[in-house]
């Protein structure tokens, strides 16, 4: 076999496919913008949908899952026939991790070794166990660890952000800004100079990550991951089997050295097919062509067979593992049931406080509801057209990290869009209409009389009735004769104050956006009044009132048109 | 109980200025004497108030008025040099769609930058500071798809480059302006009529605010600021689109109940004057319009233009 085929037959095909597979996930993020009035299609979550631990925590957590998501059990077919292919052949963070172990591997070598198998790879496996055990509570927030969950939010708070930024600084000192404008502002990026609270932090964890592949080569994938793990237990027995010819095996390791998944316990040693990752160096490495890839039936093929190992063990040493084994598994429960603990012990969580600037995005569920769905992925963040779509930190609690609020400081929220609902994989925000969507409210605008010009200075301003989107508007002007002085005398004048309207205002925050003051507004958005808090509502509805003491205030006459027809 | 309503005082009102109107109209016949140039026209399309007033209708005649009432001033060459670089500022200011008449009509957009481009402009560029997120309001309005093919060049502008502008105004010193808009050899004001909840219309004057940034605190005093701002520019020829125009519920609207179909397009380079006019368009009891009628009085006291603009003597032009 020449070289050029064996290396497309192994490893080489495998890394065509990752590459293609990560291009794939970053072109299917940037595609998630929007594309006129068009919405959103399945295709933008197709990462998602292959995921099965989502699927898993998601039916645990809130016991219903979009059926989309259903998809995902066909990488479970997948790896029950294939072994862990998904990490090793699929998983974009897998492809990052494994670029980044090797570019430090050149530029900051560290002793060669052979990369055996180490039993803190089970650390990953208690991981699971208590993320799916908090999941059956209904604490979703493992979801957050999820791979594709966790490089989807890292990518739009974080790596896109700071490309933005590079090419349009770049390009603006190279004297090209128009150039880089062009490319990012009309054709990638949707919102300008698109930021994120908190987006360095994400990012360094980001980067924390891809930096212990220094200290072992795919460090997160074979300890932490916790979708690694559940598709690890499905991989235990595959019907892709790697089989060893002891007659041939040189010991000489090569395969050990380019094993991703540390999957070999030492030199010449059978496999294990729950760590394998399926990427074939082992086989594109060994000289010896001792190695190689078989199908059979696991339940025939039997128990792969332990070469060189000792035979038997004592009673004392089983005795000890199986303490070992039952404290571990204490602690995991122990582990988990302190995290829910520190979760739900708050006063958010219980419902005692509510959070004025818990602003949830139009369509998303009751907030208990919302947290058991959300996997604070950042799809609804990275296709928000004004970027008002933050990730939160303290707004909801632990357990509530980083999953979306609205700050309106930064943008409004759109009057006719739905698109953060309909990138939404988990269904944690809803897929609305437009009627629906101004039908939702999110919160109510609250003025603040100490900061507002007209109450507070007595002049003339009203930028908030102007922004308000609504067509009967939901701040009104209410005409009032108020007492001024020059210094000295005393006068009046007339002054226009803005009134919200509790009945229209949803919350969209288009006043708070445009508000003359700009380090703190003189109007707010606070959550009260939210549609989906029913507990929240402070107001009667004064819309069933009749028609003819409902006209709308102010100095248009309604209706009737004096000059046509 | 009283059967005469506040709606037919209105209209009835509405009817009689609209019989005074005419007699003037009447007597004005003949206006422009030879030799002394046009600096108003008013297009108006007779099918405005007929059936043909459908979304396809207006489309189709928009451009046309827009045509007419520029031709009628003696033509785009008149204002543009061969090798200018032009602004067309129309109102795109808010994610409406043409129909609800937020911004300023298309096919008028398009035609005036189709004539500047046959009047030998080397670039037209189309840009406003939207308040919705430009990409989005571009596109709703219909002006991105109506000026892409013709060449124009569609600025969205960008906050980063806004420049503070010394415009030595009288209660404004110091402006946030785009810079490629006061560069430019000639800017086109085009801008819609409509209500406003403030000022109690926005048109020519007030569209300027288009060409800046942190605007707000101009509604502490528009008249003072608006005029200032307007001096600034120097305004040079103004296209009013009252093609359609939103009657209540300005600036933004949104309701197809507060439009109403006037298909009319005035130009001219008296902006005080297109304004007034505007006013009159937007059809609204005096009552309702003492804000905006101050800030044109305002306005002609810093000898900016005439708010009667009979006095200009306006050629008519009827478009079937």
């Amino acid at each position: 076999m020449s070289g050029v085929r064996r290396w497309l037959g192994g490893a080489g095909l495998r890394r065509i496919v990752q590459l293609a597979a990560l291009g794939l996930f970053f072109g299917l993020m940037l595609a998630t913008r929007r594309h006129g009035d068009a919405q959103p299609g399945l295709l933008l979550q197709f990462y998602f949908l292959t995921d099965p631990l989502l699927l898993a925590l998601g039916w645990l957590s809130a016991h219903a899952v979009p059926a989309a998501l259903c998809l995902s059990l066909g990488t479970l077919v997948v790896t029950m026939l294939l072994g862990r292919v998904f990490c090793g052949w699929f998983c974009p963070l897998g492809t990052l991790n494994a670029l980044a172990g090797r570019f430090l591997s050149y530029c900051w070598p560290g002793p060669k070794r052979g990369d055996h198998w180490s039993p803190w790879q089970y650390a990953k496996y208690y991981l699971l166990a208590g993320v799916l055990l908090m999941a059956a509570c209904g604490v979703h927030t493992g979801a957050i660890f999820d791979p594709l969950v966790l490089l989807y939010r890292s990518t739009a708070t974080f790596l896109f952000p700071a490309a933005q930024w590079v090419v349009e600084e770049g390009t603006a000192r190279a004297g090209a800004a128009d150039w880089g404008r062009w490319l990012v502002r009309e054709h990638l990026a949707e919102t300008e100079r698109q930021s994120f609270f908190g987006g360095s932090l994400i990012g360094l964890l980001f980067l924390a990550i891809l930096l212990l592949n220094r200290y072992r080569h795919r460090f997160w994938c074979r300890y932490v991951c916790p979708l690694g793990a559940l598709l690890g237990v499905f991989a235990l027995r595959p019907f892709l089997q790697r089989r060893l010819d002891p007659a041939t095996c040189n010991h000489c390791d090569l395969c050990g050295l380019k094993c991703h998944g540390a999957a070999s316990a030492a030199a010449g040693e059978s496999w294990k097919a729950s760590e394998c990752f399926g990427c074939l160096n082992c086989t594109s490495a060994c000289r010896k062509e001792s190695l190689r890839w078989t199908f059979a039936v696991p339940v025939l093929a039997g128990i792969p067979a332990k070469a060189g190992t000792t035979s038997v063990q004592a009673p004392s040493r089983s005795r000890r593992r199986f303490l070992r084994d039952a404290s571990r598994v204490a602690g995991t429960l122990a582990g988990a049931t302190a995290a829910m603990a520190i979760f739900r012990a708050a006063p958010q969580a219980r419902g005692a406080t509510g959070n004025q600037s818990l602003i949830r995005p139009p369509g998303a569920l009751p907030e208990r509801n919302f947290l058991a769905r959300c996997t604070a992925c950042g799809a609804c963040m990275k296709i928000c057209p004004t970027g008002c779509l933050q990730p939160a930190w303290d707004q909801a609690g632990l357990e509530g990290l980083w999953t979306p609020v609205v700050n309106p400081r930064l943008g409004r929220c759109e009057y006719d869009c739905t698109l953060c609902g309909h990138v939404c994989p988990t269904g944690a925000i809803a897929r609305l209409t437009v009627e629906q969507k101004h039908a939702t409210k999110i919160g109510i605008a609250m003025l603040d009389h100490s900061r507002c010009i007209p109450y507070a200075y007595g002049r003339d301003c009203g930028t908030c009735v102007e922004a308000c989107p609504f067509p009967e508007k939901a701040i009104r002007m209410v005409d009032v004769e108020v007492q001024i002085n020059d210094g000295k005398t005393q006068s009046s004048r007339w002054v226009s104050q803005p009134m919200v309207d509790p009945d229209r205002c949803t919350g969209c925050g288009g006043c708070v956006t445009v508000c003359i003051f700009r380090d703190e507004p003189a109007i707010h958005v606070v959550s009260a009044n939210e549609t989906r808090n029913e507990a929240a509502q402070p107001f009667l509805d004064f819309k069933q009132k009749p028609a003819k003491q409902d006209a709308p205030a102010g100095d248009a006459p309604a209706g009737g048109d004096p000059y046509g027809s | 109980m009283c059967k005469y309503t506040r709606r037919d005082f209105v209209v009835s009102s509405a009817a009689t200025g609209l019989l005074l109107l005419q007699s003037q109209r009447l007597a004005a016949a003949d206006p422009a004497p030879a030799g002394k140039p046009v600096n108003m026209t008013i297009a108006r399309w007779k099918g405005a108030a007929q059936a043909a007033a459908t979304n396809e209708g207006i489309a189709k005649v928009a451009g046309q008025l827009a045509k007419e009432a520029i031709g009628g001033l003696g033509g785009m060459k008149r204002f543009v040099k061969r090798g200018d670089v032009v602004w067309v500022k129309p109102n795109i200011g808010w994610d409406r769609k043409p129909e609800q008449a937020g911004n300023t009509n298309p096919e008028v957009v398009a035609a005036i930058v189709k004539m500047c481009f046959d009047a030998g402009a080397k670039t037209v560029k189309v840009g406003d500071n939207s308040v919705n997120p430009a990409v989005r309001t571009y596109a709703a309005s219909g002006i991105a798809e109506a000026v892409k093919p013709l060449g124009a060049e569609l600025v969205y502008l960008d906050k980063d480059r806004y420049k503070q502008v010394d415009i030595k105004g009288e209660r404004v010193k110091l402006m946030l302006l785009y810079p490629d808009i006061i560069d430019c050899d000639l800017v086109i004001n085009v801008p819609i009529v409509k209500h406003h909840v403030l000022s109690n219309a926005t048109m020519a004057m007030k569209n300027y605010m288009g060409v800046m940034d942190n605007r707000a605190p101009f509604h502490q005093d528009f008249s003072a600021c608006l005029t200032d701002l307007t001096r600034f520019m120097k305004p040079q020829l103004t296209v009013l689109d009252a093609v359609r125009v939103l009657t209540a519920h300005g600036p933004t609207g949104g309701r197809l109940e507060d439009v109403a179909v006037r298909g009319t397009v005035a130009a001219g380079v008296d902006i005080v004057a297109l304004d007034a006019l505007g006013l009159e368009l937007l059809g609204n009891p005096p009552a309702a319009t003492r804000k905006a009628a101050a800030i044109l009085k305002y306005a002609e006291k810093a000898g900016l233009g005439k708010v009667d603009y009979h006095a200009l003597a306006p050629k008519e032009i009827s478009v079937a």
